[in-house]
């Protein structure tokens, strides 16, 4: 045993580790949006807005993340004016209540718009399929009530679909953690990247992708256990109805 | 050839039973009216088969071909990988090594340098007129190939830089014409190997200033004090009579296909 990391190298990990979780937190939310939308679009009632979302969730789908990965790093900043490139990277930040906002790394929007944009296809096929999942005699039912299409979709489509759709979107949450790991090739300094780096300097190898594993484990499980909090809850809320 | 393989073995005899006595390479060498190097014969520019005339060329070669006429002996090249390029000289199969042979104490424990001849560094690669001078670089964004010598260096010398690591030289290439850094840096021959392939190049360039240096010496078997003194000596000449720059020109100069400013001068470092 060469003995355990220094503590320069744990807090490069520990950063690393935070662009991870804000990565993966900043990707799933602009997801969760833009794949509620998609869903919607495929049930839109216009033919051509269900053929965009369809093709849309087929062509990001169907393509390795890694390239499109490249493809915003690389292909996206060669088609950009030189001027935006060089706003984009350089150092931006904004001055909130006294605090300083930073804008950030030019990796690190590429990495959200293509964590993003990958993410939203997977997660509109999962709430397409919980939308899907509620029995054609739901809609129905709610019109027998009386109930407009919207107030039938509101009220007795959605909490359903939701149920449904729940378990499957927290892995879909899980998968993004582990695949932010691929924007290290585009140079963000993400948990992946720093654990290789401290191998590079160290040569500890087992201890610097050891405390990456164990921190992506910890990452994940935390969304385990609030998927597993999330469902309970809505349990007991349906319950006491 | 059985009287000459004979006499040379005759001679050997003699040169090891005086070698009590004395042991002096250099008067072997005049003796035997042959200089044995070796060098490598596949790392260009360094050392490498030319495909019109099937021998070795190239800046090594050179100097081993300068050292021979300064002695006044025959030339003998001996190809050479890098691992065998110790055993050669201890095991007196060669008299010198000029094979790309970088100056390190691990090796000097077993071999003899003489004075650096060649330095090879890591330089920067930016768009023209972007990178003047070292003090530029913390306000910078560098990209650097990961995993690499290169980074940690750049790292410690320009801790302020901003330095986006990439898989490989290619990958970095990528993001310094996409303009996501601004410069990107490598081993100064890399550089310049890199840059010969790129349609643009004059949109290019690398400053004549490294950050960090290897020196490449001729290696000399252990203890052959009047051998490196001549070596040293010869080189020293060749740098004050132009001949160093001229063999310098021949490979790396403006018309060849890996153009890199000559930035150090045999004699600047002992």
């Amino acid at each position: 045993m060469q003995g355990w990391l220094a503590p320069r190298y744990l807090m490069w990990l520990g950063q690393g580790f935070g662009v991870t979780v804000g990565l993966a937190l900043a990707a799933a939310v602009a997801a969760t949006a833009a794949g509620s939308a998609l869903a919607m679009a495929r049930h839109a009632r216009y033919r051509p807005v269900r053929y965009a979302a369809g093709a849309y969730v087929v062509a990001f789908r169907n393509t390795p993340l890694l390239v499109q990965l490249l493809f915003w790093y690389f292909g996206v900043a060669t088609l950009l004016p030189e001027a935006v490139m060089q706003w984009l990277n350089t150092p931006h930040s904004v001055h909130v209540a006294g605090l300083a906002v930073h804008w950030p790394s030019f990796e690190f929007v590429a990495g959200w718009l293509g964590l993003t944009c990958y993410s939203a296809a997977f997660i509109a096929e999962e709430f397409h399929a919980g939308l899907r999942g509620v029995p054609a005699g739901q809609h129905h039912a709610a019109a027998a009530l009386g109930l407009t299409p919207l107030q039938a979709f509101r009220y007795v489509v959605l909490p359903q679909a939701v149920r449904i759709s729940l378990p499957p979107l927290f892995g879909q949450y899980m998968n993004l953690v582990k695949n932010s790991s691929l924007t290290m090739a585009i140079g963000l300094a993400e948990l992946s990247y720093a654990a290789r780096q401290v191998e590079t300097e160290t040569f500890q190898t087992f201890a610097a992708f050891g405390v990456a594993t164990v921190l992506y484990i910890a990452a994940v499980a935390v969304i385990e256990a609030v998927s597993h909090v999330v469902a309970h809850r809505r349990d007991l809320s349906f319950a006491r109805r | 050839m059985k009287s000459r393989t004979l006499a040379a073995w005759l001679l050997g005899l003699m040169v090891t039973v005086s070698g009590i006595a004395h042991a002096d390479r250099l008067d072997d060498i005049k003796e035997a009216g042959v200089l044995r190097v070796a060098t490598f014969d596949s790392n260009p520019p360094f050392g490498f088969v030319d495909p019109a005339t099937n021998h070795i060329v190239g800046l090594d070669v050179d100097y081993a071909k300068a050292l021979a006429d300064k002695l006044g002996v025959k030339l003998e090249l001996q190809p050479t990988n890098p691992a065998n390029r110790i055993p050669f000289l201890t095991s007196n199969k060669v008299d010198l090594v000029l094979a790309n042979f970088t100056i390190t104490d691990e090796r000097a424990k077993q071999v003899d340098f003489s004075i650096p001849y060649f330095s090879s560094g890591q330089q920067f690669l930016a768009k023209k007129g972007v990178l003047k001078s070292p003090d530029q670089i913390n306000s910078l964004r560098v990209g650097a190939d990961k995993g690499t010598t290169n980074e940690i260096t750049l790292r410690e010398k320009f801790p302020q830089a901003t330095i986006v690591a990439y898989d490989d030289t290619p990958f970095a290439f990528a993001a310094l014409r996409a303009g996501n850094v601004q410069a990107i840096t490598q081993d100064g021959p890399k550089l310049v190997g890199l840059l010969a392939s790129v349609p643009d190049k004059q949109n290019y360039e690398i400053p004549p200033f490294t950050i960090s240096n290897d020196y490449m010496g001729v290696g000399i078997p252990k203890g052959e004090t009047r051998l490196t003194a001549f070596v040293n000596e010869t080189l020293k000449g060749l740098e004050a009579d132009g001949s160093a720059g001229k063999i310098y020109n021949r490979w790396f100069g403006p018309q060849t296909k890996t153009p890199l400013v000559r930035i150090f001068k045999i004699g600047d470092k002992t």
